[in-house]
């Protein structure tokens, strides 16, 4: 019983540290201002209004009760608010906030209060821990109900799948949290662990761009050879049959076209055998690393099931395509895109979130090592 | 007398390179106050953190209250008072009281009831509702000392319990600390400030660069030097001639002896020889004397400097 006592006396001081922080009534502000933003999207009979009708944009797509006004207004949220607001710049200010949890609490004076007690250091550690994690989740819970209210009254779609994000985005901070806490623990300084953090964080969205965008190159590449092969094995079998019936002029035409096919091979393999070895090492390094990128991917992921339009044909214009126009063609980027998306789809949840939480234990694990060992 | 700390050949070494603590063996009654002396550097908040569990000793036997040393549980029935401690500065007194009782494994209904007695035993009922961010040093050191005392310990540790206090916080500390042992608890007290130990300290340890150099009770300690001054008025025998010093009409000898039965023939002697005797007096050896003492033991007099030892023993 007395653990439990500790244990909530511990976490009561982690949300009495952060209600002192400015920083958490600033981002929850700021917080609450994105999500009156959001509300303030709405459709009618004619298009889109914005800021509760200030302003208004004419669509003939996206309309009051259309499959498209649906998917982009989840998609505003999954894409924009929790992608590039919540897990980065309100990930950014959190961490600022919380990277001195641990350094603070290690300070001379202080941790000798807390560590002279009959709680274990084991579960101070854990305790602490979680109690960072809870600027996120407080955070992210009144954001995403919200956003819950606003899917409501605006589209009607009462999705519990919104609340995915505050697993999904806390798991997401945990992964660089963890990293706080290491460098936290080993040099108790507040700015040493935010930089190494944010160091960490840009460092591994970096290996993610690059092996997303590489194989996703890669595999237009794979399939452009298998195209020209086909098309060299098309001229092989016209030749043939070309020279087989003796008409030797159209067989000579079908042997020069072979070469256009011949070096666009050969160039893609000297470029593939180039990339590859490139493309083996990220691939090396992100498997130790979390997969922050796709953790959060899997919100959109989840929210997509109920859409009827997927949002990359929103983003990308395909699905304000008229069904009797000829296919468009989409360009390098968008085949990049779509094949990027297609390669995360393939993997499952568990195995992305499993992957991370195997580096987010390791790194606690150490962290806790010292923590558990060091003298104060 | 039960003991209520007993530990034996404590050593600890820093990365390997500091020798904070060399074999210190040394044992705390019950119902005691325990003054823990020695210069800076010499390892005595070391050793206090180490029976706190926030050190790690390299090697240690020994027990605190009856069970081992470094034993979670334990530390429930022990107060502590680190030497500059920091409380979170955005709680309130009442707070932080809160919150260390909790961690000490209170339930919300005895913090309260306990909090309203030691704000009102430290003199700061009035400050209870008030940021401990704003608290001077004496202040703060007051709510430390609730701290220590909030789940009613049976063994209180103090390292620089009256720093930064000013002296009539002094004097209540020290009171407090006399009717907590008339009250049976036992304080280890570790302190610099000889002069306030002088009064209320039954029992002492010197550490002298990682070691005890000197231990007892301050009675055992004194007893072989307690010395008695005799003043008396008119010329004294010639046979105490080198002894005396001269104020005036009045003159004083210094005799030694453990007793005052031991004294007396030496004052009949005076006094035959037509001196008036006008005080006899005892004189004990002060902490400060014990304290310097235990230096010229430790072979740590002159030209010592402060600090641990380095290294391994000369």
């Amino acid at each position: 019983m007395s653990i439990w006592i500790a244990i909530l006396a511990i976490l009561r001081e982690s949300w009495l540290t952060l209600r002192a922080e400015k920083l958490f009534k600033v981002v929850l502000g700021l917080n609450v201002l994105v999500i009156v933003a959001y509300m303030s999207i709405g459709f009618d009979d004619t298009g889109v209004s914005l800021f509760f009708g200030l302003t208004h944009v004419e669509s003939e797509f996206v309309q009051s009760g259309s499959p498209l006004s649906r998917t982009l207004y989840l998609g505003i949220y999954s894409a924009f608010i929790i992608n590039l607001w919540l897990a980065w710049a309100a990930s950014i200010l959190a961490l600022i906030s919380t990277s001195s949890i641990f350094p603070s609490f290690l300070r001379e004076g202080a941790v000798e209060l807390v560590m002279s007690r009959p709680t274990r250091r084991v579960t101070i550690f854990f305790v602490k821990y979680v109690g960072g994690l809870l600027f996120v989740m407080i955070q992210v819970g009144i954001f995403t109900l919200g956003a819950f209210l606003a899917a409501g009254w605006r589209i009607d779609v009462w999705d519990p799948a919104i609340f995915l994000a505050i697993p999904l985005v806390t798991l997401f901070y945990s992964y660089l949290f963890c990293v706080d806490v290491l460098v936290g623990v080993i040099t108790r300084s507040t700015l040493t662990a935010l930089l190494a953090t944010l160091l960490f964080w840009f460092g591994t969205f970096g290996i993610h761009t690059a092996d997303d965008l590489l194989s996703a190159n890669l595999r237009r590449m794979e399939e452009s050879v298998s195209r020209a092969e086909n098309r060299l094995e098309e001229l092989a079998s016209e030749r043939d049959v070309a020279t087989a019936e003796g008409e030797t002029s159209e067989a000579a035409d079908a042997a020069h076209w072979m070469t256009g096919p011949q070096e666009e091979i050969e160039a893609l393999n000297n470029a593939l055998g180039q990339l590859r070895p490139w493309q083996t090492t990220i691939e090396a390094i992100r498997f130790v690393i979390p997969e922050t990128k796709r953790t959060l991917a899997l919100l959109h992921r989840s929210l997509e099931r109920n859409m009827e339009v997927s949002l990359t044909d929103l983003m990308t214009g395909a699905a304000f395509q008229d069904e009797d126009e000829p296919p468009r063609q989409p360009d390098d980027d968008e085949i990049v895109q779509r094949k990027i998306i297609e390669r995360d789809n393939e993997i499952p949840a568990w195995r992305i979130i499993g992957k991370s939480l195997i580096f987010e234990a390791a790194v606690l694990g150490l962290a806790l090592w010292i923590f558990q060992r060091r003298d104060y | 007398m039960p003991t209520a700390i007993e530990i034996c050949n404590v050593h600890k070494t820093f990365r390997k390179k500091v020798r904070a603590l060399r074999g210190v063996s040394m044992r705390v009654d019950h119902g005691q106050i325990f003054c823990l002396l020695g210069p800076n550097g010499a390892g005595k908040s070391t050793l206090v953190k180490i029976l706190m569990t926030v050190i790690h000793a390299s090697r240690i036997s020994g027990t605190m209250l009856g069970r081992p040393i470094g034993h979670k549980a334990t530390l429930r029935r022990v107060g502590y008072l680190p030497e500059h401690h920091r409380f979170p500065i955005f709680m309130t007194a009442e707070q932080a009281l809160h919150f260390y009782g909790a961690l000490s494994g209170m339930r919300r209904r005895a913090r309260r009831r306990r909090i309203d007695a030691m704000l009102d035993l430290v003199g700061m009922t009035g400050w209870r509702k008030h940021r401990v961010g704003t608290f001077s040093k004496g202040m703060q050191q007051r709510i430390g000392i609730a701290q220590a005392l909030l789940h009613d310990p049976e063994l209180l540790l103090l390292d620089e319990p009256t720093d930064g206090v000013d002296p009539i916080g002094r004097r209540e500390i020290r009171d407090l600390l006399v009717q907590l042992r008339d009250e049976g608890r036992t304080i280890l007290i570790n302190s610099h400030i000889l002069s306030e130990l002088e009064t209320i300290c039954d029992q002492l340890a010197v550490v002298v660069k990682g070691r005890v150099s000197l231990e007892g009770t301050v009675d055992e300690l004194t007893s072989g030097r307690r010395r008695w001054v005799v003043a008396y008025e008119g010329a004294g025998p010639e046979w105490i001639e080198e002894e005396t010093r001269k104020d005036g009409r009045l003159t004083q000898v210094m005799l030694p002896g453990a007793d005052a039965a031991e004294v007396q023939p030496i004052i009949d002697r005076i006094r035959q020889a037509g001196c008036t005797i006008t005080a006899v007096s005892e004189v004990r050896e002060s902490l400060e004397d014990l304290f310097m003492r235990a230096l010229v033991l430790a072979g740590e007099d002159e030209g010592s400097t402060p600090g641990a030892a380095k290294g391994e023993d000369a």
